[in-house]
């Protein structure tokens, strides 16, 4: 991972040589290049562009910054997916600074930030989970005295590629969520003249950032990214078309209540709220935990965490709908539906009766008015 | 004799954002401020929302913790709705929480505490014939041979001789506070990258019960995992079976690694035995109910408190006597700074009083923290490791006096030695050996249940809000890695009306209170505790990394 | 009235032996068209869209051998492609059809509109009976209806599309609505909306209904049966509004 790991890179040395230097084979490498290419999408034509990109590789400084988070992003990063292969891309890397894992603390800790920043001023990547509080002059967050504001346009400024990793990052998710007390926002709020790439997730898988890293090293460019600043490679896709359990969608079968028959049978959890249908992710297909499982798998339904505003989007999370007026439609919202057409049914029936009533007063009380023939009528057809 | 403000900011291997202040005197630390300097404001973010969505918002509270949140809002929600969970459902829980806490106290141990006592860069001179010796003698773990450690140790060097030292710039290194000699250095290195692919693959139970790992998926009412032996997409034999792996696993690395790398280190550091005591009172909730929680006998590790170090007493714990201040925290109650609040009538009101960025001294601030100030009957209480394995020695747990005695015998040290930096560091060694063998029985009774045809994990009374009574009010409580956890939740018409949480860091890192009493880290520092360089401050790096702090709890 | 050198059909025949009536055609054949299509499909949206929502039936046993949901699925979208011709269709003829059909007369534009539309809801509330204005086309009531029931089918297309094009991103649809999900907020709000809105559609039909078939009825002047044959027999000493 992030450490040293127990066979360390070592200054001019390729890729290659340091995986024959950790006893990996060149077939591995091989295989572990075609692995990524696979992961990236971009197809084993591909795959030599890789092994050369990384074979030149030496190991370039990251810069990560922690800023308002639950560290949960950190956490999921060091649980990198493949147990072999996860540690060589990581080895790729200097990870020059990073609260959770850093010796240093207090000023020597800002010291080795700055050494690294202006050592590899304009080439390192930065790395950026937490969000971004602005109310109140950003006093919801200092690192060293200063404001989480400050700390991130400094690194911004000479940061070859910006990569924000997780949902806060992203858009600044739970603490961003209603009524956002703190005025927290993502990374791409505060940094407008760079691209930054979203590995979208609360936390993300740790392979997707891990592949994006590659993406840069062996293309020196960032990878292709939707609408929402997240590489194409995982995020191209919903969960829902995806989904193992697609085939019971289709089918018609579904989870109505935990743990019922249908779901000791596996089947689909879209009545039980599964947001995979509105939720674009790779978890069916990388998984997660070295490809252990995912949420769907284990028999809960996908809650959308790589989305935009999911915690006001994709709530109550055991509703299909969202809350949105903030008192409960989204549950009654059938019934109410379902009450007013027996309603506007029932006054129209009640209209028509009326009607007639009211005619037959007229008539009683006006002077009779020729009626075309009953039979004429008929005609006309 | 002049004083010297130090001021290290941020203090590095937690979670969070955590600023120590002090004033330095002959050496020793006269005074102490420990700050939280990240405020998000979740509690506020909850209300409005539908209760059985509350585990999800309450676990992104803390990421490295991830289970407890989560795990303490289905308890609050099921209190406050009277939904008894299947025995299998806490059964379930119990795992994940039981490797939660192995997980998390392995991983504080080797990766956030470690290089408080290791001297990486030391490790280089060691002779590996000589680690291979020491590390066969304290144990039978496979990979204690000659070959190994040198193999490590070459891979150190030319890491070094790269020059870029990436997170082991700029340490402590070759500061004199550091004992160990070269070999055992190298051994607790080798340690260092084992552990980081081990506790990848532990964890994977929690991704099995709950999709992933961190921010596991739970449900109100049990868990969504449904279990069918004749089903691949539930739990079955095959995913029982590698679960019973997961924990032969974490047992083996727990005894054969961690237990003895601890006592190895532990016994070249003695004199942290009476270093960073502090508050001298401890409380617990209690943790891994095995019947039901609302069952507080049938907790493996029990429930109480311990005042004034004194082990001849438990007294009882009642949670009527938590309350909040605010004294010292950027907040604002009704009442003003004196009042303290019980978290039923909570108030989470952001208030900023400190100076503008940057930031020069906190010290010299009334109100300098994020972090509210809990206090029990008016008391400051350390929670955690420490204060579960005092709470469980004083009341006469067989396997926690068994162990303790046997720690406090290998290291020749009484049991006043509990009350400091290295008794709260043997104490989270400890329980987690009893918990991870404690998970076997667990696993075992889960599946004796499946085996007799008990497969249930979810129970669907109440699950529909239409059978809720219009107003509700729970209590979830539970011990955490770092300590004793509630979370407090008042419903009203099927919405979240208030939601509190207080945590093990609230707790620990609690600021002072309207008396001036400080909370543990601060006492912690300030009992009997040395600062050598104030350039290079090791030693408050020891005794504040002693708690596992976690700021993004305490503070939420 | 229409003028014709072909031989007179039945209806002008029947107005010619009844010279207090006289026949109008108010909806050529691409309106009828266009409106029994859209007719069916809404039902049909409407039917498969609520089990899309909340699938109560639901099938047992192997997977492959249902597929409940995909009909559903696939016949809501292939219901939702007529309905986008229909209403193409329908936009052509709101200025290649008759003044009847023209968006003028779908749309409240003029003062005297909005007067009479006041007029005619007193009317329908049996207030000021009398004093109903009287309308070839679409009285007020029903144009502000129309009006608003083509702007929920709009919603509704664009909402669908919003939700459809997610399927594949790289494709023409996602191309076409992918903003859909960001402007509404989220495609959760998106979808919201598309399932609230079902039900004002849901509370439409009856009255509509029922309001074309009061006035068959009621005023004898083949109202109901105008949108089936195209025309209408209207009493010729009547003056209509929108004449
Ligand atoms: C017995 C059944 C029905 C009769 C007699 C009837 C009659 C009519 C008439 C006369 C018009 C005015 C024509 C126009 O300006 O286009 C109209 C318009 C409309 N009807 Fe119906 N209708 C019936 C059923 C339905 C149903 C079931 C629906 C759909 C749910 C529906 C939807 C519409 C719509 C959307 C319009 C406005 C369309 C337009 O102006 O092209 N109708 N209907
Ligand atoms: C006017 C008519 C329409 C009605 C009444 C209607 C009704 C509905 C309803 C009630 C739902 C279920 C919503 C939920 O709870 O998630 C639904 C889903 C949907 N509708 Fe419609 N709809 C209409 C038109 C369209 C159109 C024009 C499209 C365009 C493609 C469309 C595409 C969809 C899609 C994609 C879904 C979600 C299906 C899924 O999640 O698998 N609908 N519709
Ligand atoms: N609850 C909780 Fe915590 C705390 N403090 C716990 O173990 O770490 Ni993130
Ligand atoms: S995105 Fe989620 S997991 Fe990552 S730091 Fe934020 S809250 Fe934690
Ligand atoms: S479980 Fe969720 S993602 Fe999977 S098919 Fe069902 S609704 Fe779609
Ligand atoms: S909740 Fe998140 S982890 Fe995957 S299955 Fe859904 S995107
Ligand atoms: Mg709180």
């Amino acid at each position: 991972m992030f450490y040293p790991s127990s066979h360390p890179w070592v200054e001019g040395e390729t890729l290659g040589e340091h995986l024959e230097d950790r006893g990996v084979s060149r077939r591995d490498f091989l295989a572990f290049c075609a692995e990524m290419s696979a992961v990236l999408g971009v197809g084993s034509a591909m795959t030599p562009k890789v092994v050369e990109a990384l074979q030149q590789a030496r190991r370039p400084s990251v810069i990560w910054l922690q800023l308002q988070e639950c560290t949960g992003c950190v956490e999921s990063v060091i649980r990198t997916g493949e147990p072999t292969i996860g540690d060589l891309v990581l080895d790729v890397i200097s990870l020059d600074f990073n609260h959770t894992l850093m010796a240093a603390a207090g000023e020597a800790a800002e010291a080795a930030k700055h050494t690294a920043m202006e050592e590899n001023r304009g080439g390192y990547v930065l790395l950026v989970t937490g969000s971004v509080p602005l109310e109140n002059d950003g006093m919801y967050l200092t690192i060293a005295g200063r404001t989480a504001r400050e700390h991130l346009e400094e690194a911004a400024a000479g940061a070859a590629h910006i990569i924000a990793v997780g949902a806060c990052a992203h858009w600044g998710n739970i603490q961003a969520s209603r009524p956002n007390p703190t005025g927290a926002v993502g990374v791409s709020e505060i940094v407008r003249n760079k691209t930054v790439v979203n590995i979208a997730g609360c936390p993300p898988i740790a392979d997707t950032v891990t592949a994006t890293i590659v993406h840069i090293l062996t293309f020196g460019r960032v990878p292709a990214l939707d609408r929402d600043g997240r590489p194409m490679f995982a995020y191209g896709k919903r969960i829902h078309d995806q989904c193992p359990r697609r085939a019971h969608f289709d089918a018609g079968q579904f989870v109505e209540h935990f743990d019922d028959e249908a779901a000791r049978q596996g089947l689909c959890l879209y009545r039980t709220g599964c947001k995979g249908p509105a939720t674009f992710s790779p978890c069916p297909i990388f998984q997660w935990n070295t490809r252990t499982s995912f949420p769907i798998g284990a028999g809960h339904g996908c809650i959308g965490c790589t989305e935009r505003g999911f915690w006001d989007q994709m709530t109550p999370f055991y509703e299909r709908l969202p809350d949105l007026a903030g008192f409960g439609v989204e549950r009654r919202v059938d019934m109410i539906g379902g009450a007013v057409a027996v309603g506007v049914t029932a006054g129209v029936a009640a209209h028509a009766v009326a009607t007639g009533i009211h005619r037959t007063r007229q008539r009683k009380a006006l002077p009779v008015v020729e009626q075309p023939a009953a039979g004429k009528e008929h005609d006309r057809g | 004799m002049a004083r010297t403000k130090v001021v290290v900011d941020p203090i590095t291997r937690i979670e969070g954002h955590l600023r120590i202040e002090v004033q330095q005197e002959n050496g020793r630390i006269a005074d102490a401020w420990a700050s939280s300097t990240q405020f998000r404001g979740i509690e506020l973010i909850m209300e409005g929302r539908d209760p059985r969505d509350a585990w999800a918002f309450t676990q992104r509270i803390c990421g490295v913790c991830t289970v407890v949140h989560a795990v303490a809002s289905l308890r609050a929600v099921e209190d406050a709705l009277d939904i008894r969970i299947p025995a299998n459902a806490n059964l379930i829980r119990n795992l994940v929480h039981g490797m939660q806490f192995v997980q998390d106290h392995v991983i504080h141990f080797y990766h956030l505490h470690a290089l408080d006592w290791v001297d990486v860069v030391s490790a280089l001179q060691a002779d590996p014939a000589g680690t291979a010796r020491i590390a066969k003698s304290i144990s039978p773990w496979p990979n204690n041979s000659e070959t190994y450690f040198r193999e490590v140790q070459d891979r150190l060097k030319k890491f070094v001789g790269t020059g870029q030292l990436g997170i082991f710039a700029n340490g402590y290194w070759g500061h004199p506070a550091y004992k160990l000699p070269p070999e055992v250095n190298l051994l607790a290195v080798a340690h260092y990258l084992e552990a980081l692919d081990w506790q990848r693959d532990v964890i994977r139970l929690h991704t099995i019960f709950g999709g992933k790992n961190p921010h596991p998926h739970f449900v109100v009412g049990g868990m969504a995992s449904a279990i069918n032996l004749d089903s691949t997409a539930t739990i079955n034999a095959e995913r029982l079976t590698d679960i019973q792996d997961m924990i032969k696993r974490a047992r083996r690395f727990v005894h054969e690694v961690y237990i003895p790398d601890l006592l190895a280190v532990a016994g070249f550091y003695k004199e942290w035995a009476a270093i960073g005591g502090g508050t001298g009172n401890y409380l617990t909730v209690g943790e891994f109910p095995e019947t039901d929680v609302r069952d507080v006998g049938s907790y493996f590790l029990p429930q109480g408190i311990i005042v004034g170090k004194n082990l001849g007493e438990v007294l009882p714990y009642d949670h009527q006597k938590v309350k909040e201040y605010v004294t010292s925290s950027w907040y604002e109650y009704p009442g003003g700074d004196g009042e303290g609040l019980h978290p039923y009538a909570g108030e989470t009101k952001a208030k900023y009083t400190g100076p503008p960025t940057p930031w020069q001294y906190l010290q010299d601030e009334s109100k300098y923290s994020w972090m509210k100030s809990p206090r029990y009957d008016e008391m400051p209480m350390e929670v955690g490791p420490l204060a579960r394995m005092l709470v469980a020695y004083a009341s006469g747990h067989d396997g926690v006096q068994g162990m303790v005695n046997e720690v406090l015998g290998r290291l020749g040290v009484g049991p006043a030695a509990l009350f400091s930096t290295l008794g709260r560091t043997a104490a989270r060694g400890i329980e987690t050996a009893l918990i991870v063998d404690r998970m076997q029985t667990w696993l075992d009774e889960l599946v004796d249940r499946v085996r007799n045809g008990d497969t249930a994990t979810f129970t669907r009374d109440k699950w529909s809000p239409d059978t809720w009574p219009a107003e509700a009010e729970g209590y979830g409580y539970l011990d955490a890695p770092r300590g004793a956890l509630g979370h407090w939740i008042k419903i009203r018409d099927g919405k979240i009306a208030k939601y509190q949480c207080v945590v093990p860091s609230t707790w620990n890192c609690s600021p002072r209170d309207p008396q001036g009493q400080v909370g543990p880290y601060e006492a912690a520092l300030k009992d009997n505790h040395p600062l050598v360089d104030p350039a290079r401050p090791i030693e408050i790096l020891r005794t504040i990394h002693s708690f596992d702090p976690c700021m993004a709890c305490g503070v939420h | 009235m229409t003028t014709s050198t072909k031989p007179p059909t039945i209806a002008e025949a029947v107005a010619a032996a009844t010279p207090e009536y006289r026949w109008v055609l108010l909806w050529r054949w691409p309106l009828r068209v266009t409106h029994w299509l859209s007719a069916i499909c809404i039902v049909t949206l409407t039917v498969t869209g609520f089990y899309i929502g909340k699938p109560y039936f639901t099938t047992w046993g192997e997977a492959s051998a249902h597929y409940l949901m995909g009909w559903a699925r696939f016949i809501h979208f292939t219901a939702a492609g007529i309905v986008v011709g229909a209403a193409i269709l329908r936009i052509y003829w709101m200025f290649a059809g008759g003044r009847y059909a023209s968006w003028r007369a779908l749309l409240p534009v003029k003062t005297k509109d909005w007067v009479n539309l006041l007029k005619t809801v007193q009317y329908y509330m049996m207030v000021k009976q009398e004093e109903a204005p009287r309308y070839l086309g679409h009285h007020p009531l029903q144009q502000f209806s129309y009006t608003a029931i083509y702007t929920l089918v709009l919603i509704h297309v664009v909402t669908g599309f919003g939700m459809y094009g997610m399927s594949n991103p790289g494709g023409a649809i996602y191309a076409l609505f992918g903003w859909v999900g960001p402007a509404f907020g989220g495609i959760q709000n998106a979808r919201f909306w598309h399932h609230v809105l079902t039900w004002v559609l849901v509370w439409f039909i009856p009255v509509h209904v029922y309001l074309a078939f009061r006035a068959d009825v009621m005023d004898r002047e083949g109202e109901m049966s105008s949108i089936f044959s195209g025309g209408r027999f209207v009493r010729a000493d009547v003056k209509f509004e929108d004449e």
